[in-house]
């Protein structure tokens, strides 16, 4: 037999595999993840490898002649007193949120879920928030929050209670505290909505059985209610954090990363340097560190998450 | 650490892709193209610019109507940082507008690129004032077309100063925080000026002792001859006695600019730093106040303003139009084109031939451009413009909140330079 008949049943089973109804079907299949394929290409791939390449270079933005500069961008940042403020706010603003945000959700999302009347109204105006551009409401909140006696909420302390006023947006640490709370204000409802939409998959039967066996509402809460919520705390949790790890606008808009550095954020030093200060290099370097930052901590969040999914399921 | 050069074609052509794609996305934000191809008989020529369309298009219309050869492309993204980055984008990806704005923020980049023209000795450039003109030159070189320039100073409401007993604005600044104690005193707000950019009233003082210094203190800090303590730190003293006395509140670091001109507006305040571009919203929101302004005291009495040339009008150094660039900056720089400028913006303009229609009150600011007694350290500065200005603004708000001293924000911009 030549080699060429020895091959031929080889080739023949492989072409049958091909064709065969099954494979055909896995293709089809396959077929519908190129779309998102090509826009994970395009929209995270692509950026990702450019950021590291730049990262190495002193690419300005604007000379195509760029050099390799090796790891002197990932020194300078660094080095940078402003970036490091920027990285101490961004992370508090991103564990804050996450935190104030879910304490104050689920409850909410348990009071939503109840039968009450105008509870429609209500569910829209908690939702209502998370609806115009956080730039606007940054502007907006920047006249509520004025530390002038003129500002909406000094003038309400002076006329209730003949105090203030308070520096909101002047004092670094207030400063800090006032952008974490619009940023909960503006977050609190559509997380909520979130958890109420895994509360109403929870059978009412559990509640049911947990009456009859005498549970108060708090063990029916703390018993029930909140590790069925366990895969909401995630994708809830998750979302703050990532978001919040990468919030720009509202700190901008309310204080420019003001007074000093306080609310200075890693994003806006980013933007910051790439695009007003053209160190593309720089920018670029900042990026891939914050990135590996970010999905060192969402990767921490995940497991413990899980463990605790795991831990009340 | 050792540079090596990586001028490979492949990465060109890679940086060169990829940048044209984040162009194109940049061409959709602006909503506009650039092409700059021949179409209908006509030369096609885009303009890239950061005033909007309808400031513009008188402008454009009146020279197309003169020039009936040209089609002028308008696309437009608003200053400052939106307007660079799309620039940016497009001209790295060769796909530049053949007319477009030169501002600080990009001015070094631009010319070191090689992005545009030198317009030295062109015809159009003969009308230009001589001060607009060496803003945007690089070595001897100009590189911007600007007919217009602005300044700054301190507006106060005359009837809350007369009711003070005060009949005349001080020159001197000792004169002027006596000024405000008085109003102080009078149970009135005396001065107010956010400090979330860079103050006018610092950009002022520190402008003051530039010419006195001689005028080119600037240039021999970026040479290494100077410190910028050798500059700053007098004024930023002066300025800062405003905080340690107590006349201007510590809260002005997070207010913004319309809060000030609200409490302005309202009476709640006797005088604010401002610019011409505040005059219209006062007269809307308190068309009978009788506003006046004023050059910032200094501690010699020779009164001082914050301004600069406004943004120039460059031609690509790439274009395939360079008589058509030509002939629309030669109608933008006209007779013609600066007066309708000034009737769109209310600009100050600066061009020998045309005298412009302002508000009343802006008078004395007219005056300041015409003495050049005006000063702006982003303009001043030759390079590293936004790391140094947004450092500058950091390290005055904490002075401000009394966690800085002068000293401490001139080492800051000594230690920003530095880092490049």
């Amino acid at each position: 037999m030549t080699a060429l008949g020895r091959r031929a049943p080889a080739l023949t089973g492989a072409l049958s595999w091909l064709t065969s109804p099954k494979t055909l079907e896995g293709l089809r299949l396959q077929a519908f993840l190129v779309p998102i394929g090509i826009v994970f290409a395009v929209l995270f791939a692509i950026p990702l490898a450019q950021s590291l390449y730049f990262s190495v270079t002193d690419f300005n933005g604007y000379s195509l002649d760029v050099n390799f500069v090796g790891l002197e961008n990932y020194r300078k940042i660094f080095t940078d007193p402003s970036m490091l403020a920027g990285l101490g706010f961004t992370l508090l603003y991103a564990i804050g949120t996450t935190v104030i945000v879910t304490v104050l959700a689920i409850p909410l999302a348990v009071l939503l879920n109840k039968r009450f009347f105008g509870r429609n109204v209500v569910r829209a105006v908690f939702f209502f928030p998370a609806i115009p551009s956080i730039a606007i409401l940054g502007l907006v909140w920047g006249f509520i929050l004025s530390p002038l006696g003129s500002g909406a909420i000094n003038w309400l302390l002076d006329a209730v209670g003949g105090f203030g006023p308070v520096p909101w947006l002047s004092d670094g640490t207030l400063a800090q505290l006032s952008v974490i709370v619009v940023a909960v204000w503006s977050s609190t409802g559509w997380h909520a909505i979130l958890y109420l939409a895994y509360l109403q998959s929870i059978p009412g039967d559990y509640y049911e059985a947990a009456r009859v066996d005498g549970a108060s509402p708090r063990q029916s809460f703390f018993r029930i209610t909140l590790p069925l919520l366990a895969p909401a705390i995630t994708v809830s949790s998750l979302l703050l954090m990532t978001g919040g790890l990468k919030v720009y606008d509202l700190p901008y808009t309310l204080t420019k990363g003001g007074p000093g550095y306080a609310t200075f954020t890693i994003t806006q030093s980013i933007i910051q340097s790439g695009i007003a200060q053209a160190k593309f290099g720089q920018a670029s370097a900042l990026a891939v560190v914050f990135m590996l930052v970010v999905g060192a901590i969402v990767a921490v969040q995940l497991v413990l998450s899980r463990r605790l999914e795991d831990r009340v399921s | 650490m050792s540079l090596r050069r990586m001028s490979l074609p492949r990465t060109k052509s890679l940086l060169t892709s990829s940048v044209a794609v984040l162009a194109a996305a940049a061409l959709t934000l602006t909503g506009c193209g650039s092409g700059s191809g021949d179409g209908g008989g006509k030369t096609k020529l885009s303009f890239f610019s950061w005033e909007d369309e309808a400031t513009m298009k008188p402008l454009i219309e009146a020279f197309e109507k003169k020039n009936p050869s040209i089609d002028v492309e308008f696309s437009h993204a608003p200053p400052v940082a939106e307007y660079i980055a799309a620039l940016q984008t497009r001209l790295v990806s060769g796909t530049g507008a053949d007319v477009f704005v030169i501002a600080a923020e990009n001015k070094t980049n631009l010319v070191q690129g090689g992005f545009v023209k030198d317009l030295t000795g062109k015809p159009f450039m003969a009308n230009m004032s001589k001060f607009n003109t060496e803003t945007w030159s690089v070595d001897g070189k100009a590189y911007g077309m600007s007919i217009s320039s602005w300044s700054a100073g301190i507006l106060y409401n005359k009837d809350l100063l007369t009711k003070a007993g005060v009949t005349e604005f001080p020159a001197k600044w000792d004169d002027f925080m006596a000024l405000c104690q008085k109003l102080k005193s009078a149970g009135i707000t005396p001065y107010m000026e956010s400090v979330t950019g860079m103050p006018l009233t610092v950009a002022a003082l520190v402008g003051h002792e530039n010419a006195r210094q001689g005028g080119d203190v600037d240039a021999q800090i970026f040479a290494g001859q100077k410190k910028f303590g050798d500059l700053w730190n007098g004024p930023l003293t002066t300025y800062n006695q405003l905080f340690t006395s107590g006349v201007m509140s510590k809260d002005v670091v997070g207010l913004k600019g319309e809060q000030v001109v609200d409490e302005f507006a309202n009476g709640r305040v006797a005088m604010i730093a401002a610019g011409p571009w505040d005059v219209t919203t006062l007269r809307e929101k308190a068309p009978k106040m009788n506003m006046v302004f004023a050059g910032v005291p200094t501690p010699d009495g020779k009164p001082f303003w914050g301004g600069a040339a406004s943004p120039g009008w460059a031609i690509n150094a790439k274009t395939e139009h360079e008589k058509e660039a030509e002939a629309f900056l030669t109608f933008l720089g006209s007779k013609e084109g600066v007066t309708l400028f000034n009737q769109k913006t209310a600009a100050m303009t600066t061009t020998s031939d045309v005298t412009p229609v302002i508000d009343k009150v802006l008078e004395p600011n007219l005056q300041a451009l015409k003495d050049g007694n005006f000063y702006l350290p982003q303009v001043a500065w030759p390079r590293v413009q936004d790391a140094l200005n947004t450092e500058a603004v950091a390290q005055l708000q904490l002075m401000v909140q009394g966690q800085a001293k002068p000293a401490d924000v001139a080492a800051a911009l000594d230690n920003r330079l530095a880092q490049g």
